[in-house]
């Protein structure tokens, strides 16, 4: 039984934010750099979720998350909040896609959803009752660094994958 | 058309409010929940399932890992320093909380030391020895501004004589000369020992001359829990001076006097009827021992110092009586 475009479309989306998810749990602890690495669930999200409608995007994101809470070692619920974030930004910014490409929209979403994440990075230990990093120097030397090479790795691949996600299906006349 | 995009916009509001929730719940969950709780246990799962894909891509980045363990480690060590810095400041503050206290108590015993015939100079500070093979004198940052003049006494603790001052005073200093050096002398008196409450009545001393309780602060010690009975009578007079042996003794003490060793040594304040240098029954220190020998006219008293000289910090000048 064939998927209908839709579909097709969930289901490479889901697929994406898997790897995504895959990655962040793998790949991106080995090139962490202090607070600095990349971010490969919220670039999977933020790309995944730029076709779909806002309910799925949500959703998406929000098992994109739970999955890397999962697999991750981490606080649970950080990975889903965060997955819900980075959909909900590419969702309402996504009308910028026509005017500016697709490259910087991708860069600009992931930048807002990085810094969402990493301040929920920094007052999540807090609640959780740990000892959280310093603000300030969180701030200067994690949050915006880390926002910043997460956006340049959202406009040189992001772009491309979007392209990709979002190639129409050639109907047959 | 219009109704439906509210709709839809409403409906993933809700969405989000409830996957935030959720989220919320989950995180909640973790944190109360103990380390065999089923969110644990799942991420203990996944980790061992991811085991081998970790392995694999820990071997493909094993460079890149080695860079950002460097990274890190420079990262830490700044924190290393830091923490270092804290604790020594705070190791710094312990310290002068303590020098604090230990100051606020030998204050307190100069305080309460005090004689109201007395009048003292504000308290002063041991600033410098004065050299010399034959000489015990020392230097205090007080001076005549503060009222002080040659020779009077100068004291520690509870009124114990370490001394006085030389013609050397200036406006900011004064020269002690200690009573250990050859030079000084003063007529002293000897004394018993108050007999321990319940063993006796005579329990009251002479109006205005305080006890000699124990006190190491100042450098003023050496008589224990025992004071000198000022109520008493003299074991004997004689005047303090250090021979040329170095011994601090008591000359010219009456072989037929009761001395005893373990008494006080007091300063007398007079000399028949004559006033002396100092005021009467400041502690000297202990009689160390005592002993006679027929063909000496006196009684040979070695003394010790109620406070050592090495000891001294804060000192008060007694400028009238």
């Amino acid at each position: 039984m064939a998927l209908g475009g839709a579909q097709t479309h969930v289901v490479r989306a889901t697929l994406l934010v898997a790897l995504a998810a895959l990655l962040e749990v793998t790949l991106a602890p080995l090139l962490t750099f202090g607070w600095v690495a990349p971010r490969f669930l919220i670039l999977g999200v933020v790309v995944a979720v730029a076709g779909l409608r806002d309910l799925q995007a949500l959703l998406l994101g929000f098992f994109g998350g739970i999955l890397t809470d999962a697999l991750s070692g981490g606080l649970f619920g950080v990975g889903a909040l965060g997955g819900v974030f980075a959909a909900a930004v590419s969702l309402r910014i996504r009308v910028v896609r026509r005017k500016v490409g697709a490259g910087p929209f991708a860069a600009q979403a992931v930048a807002v959803a990085v810094v969402v994440y990493d301040l929920m990075g920094l007052f999540a230990p807090i609640l959780a009752g740990e000892e959280g990093p310093p603000v300030a120097t969180y701030l200067a030397g994690g949050v915006v660094p880390d926002a910043l090479l997460n956006a340049l790795l959202a406009y040189l691949v992001g772009g491309r994958l979007l392209k990709l996600m979002t190639v129409k299906e050639e109907k047959w006349t | 058309m219009g109704r439906s995009r509210k709709s839809s916009a409403a409906s993933s509001l809700v969405a989000l409010i409830t996957l935030c929730v959720a989220s919320l719940v989950l995180f909640t969950i973790y944190v109360k929940e103990d380390d065999s709780g089923p969110l644990h246990t799942v991420q203990l799962g996944a980790a061992e399932v991811l085991r081998p894909v970790r392995g694999l891509f820990g071997l493909a980045t094993s460079p890149v890992s080695a860079a950002s363990e460097r990274v890190e480690g420079a990262l830490d060590a700044s924190e290393k320093r830091e923490l270092e810095a804290r604790a020594l400041e705070y190791e710094e503050g312990a310290a002068e909380a303590a020098r604090l206290r230990d100051e606020n108590e030998r204050l307190r015993d100069l305080l309460d030391g005090e004689r109201p015939s007395f009048t003292y100079s504000p308290l002063a500070r041991v600033v410098a020895p004065v050299g010399g093979q034959l000489t015990e004198r020392v230097v205090i940052n007080g001076g005549s501004d503060d009222g002080v003049a040659p020779e009077q006494p100068v004291v520690v603790g509870n009124n114990t004589l370490i001394g006085r001052t030389t013609d050397r005073v200036t406006p900011n200093t004064a020269e002690v000369l200690l009573v250990t050096d050859q030079n000084f002398a003063a007529g002293v008196r000897i004394l018993p020992p108050k007999a321990p409450q319940g063993e006796t009545d005579e329990e009251s001393t002479t109006s205005g001359e305080s006890t000699s309780r124990e006190s190491t602060a100042d450098g003023a010690s050496g008589t224990s829990e025992r004071e000198p009975d000022f109520g008493a009578n003299s074991h004997g007079e004689g005047l303090l001076r250090t021979s040329w042996e170095g011994y601090l003794g008591v000359d010219y003490v009456d072989l037929n006097a009761d001395a005893e060793q373990g008494d006080f040594v007091v300063t007398s304040g007079r000399a028949g009827g004559r006033e002396l240098l100092f005021p009467p029954g400041l502690l000297v220190g202990i009689a160390e021992s005592v002993s006679s020998q027929d063909i000496n006219q006196y009684k040979n008293i070695v003394v010790t110092p109620a406070a050592k000289a090495e000891d001294l910090q804060d000192v008060r000048v007694i400028v009238d009586w």
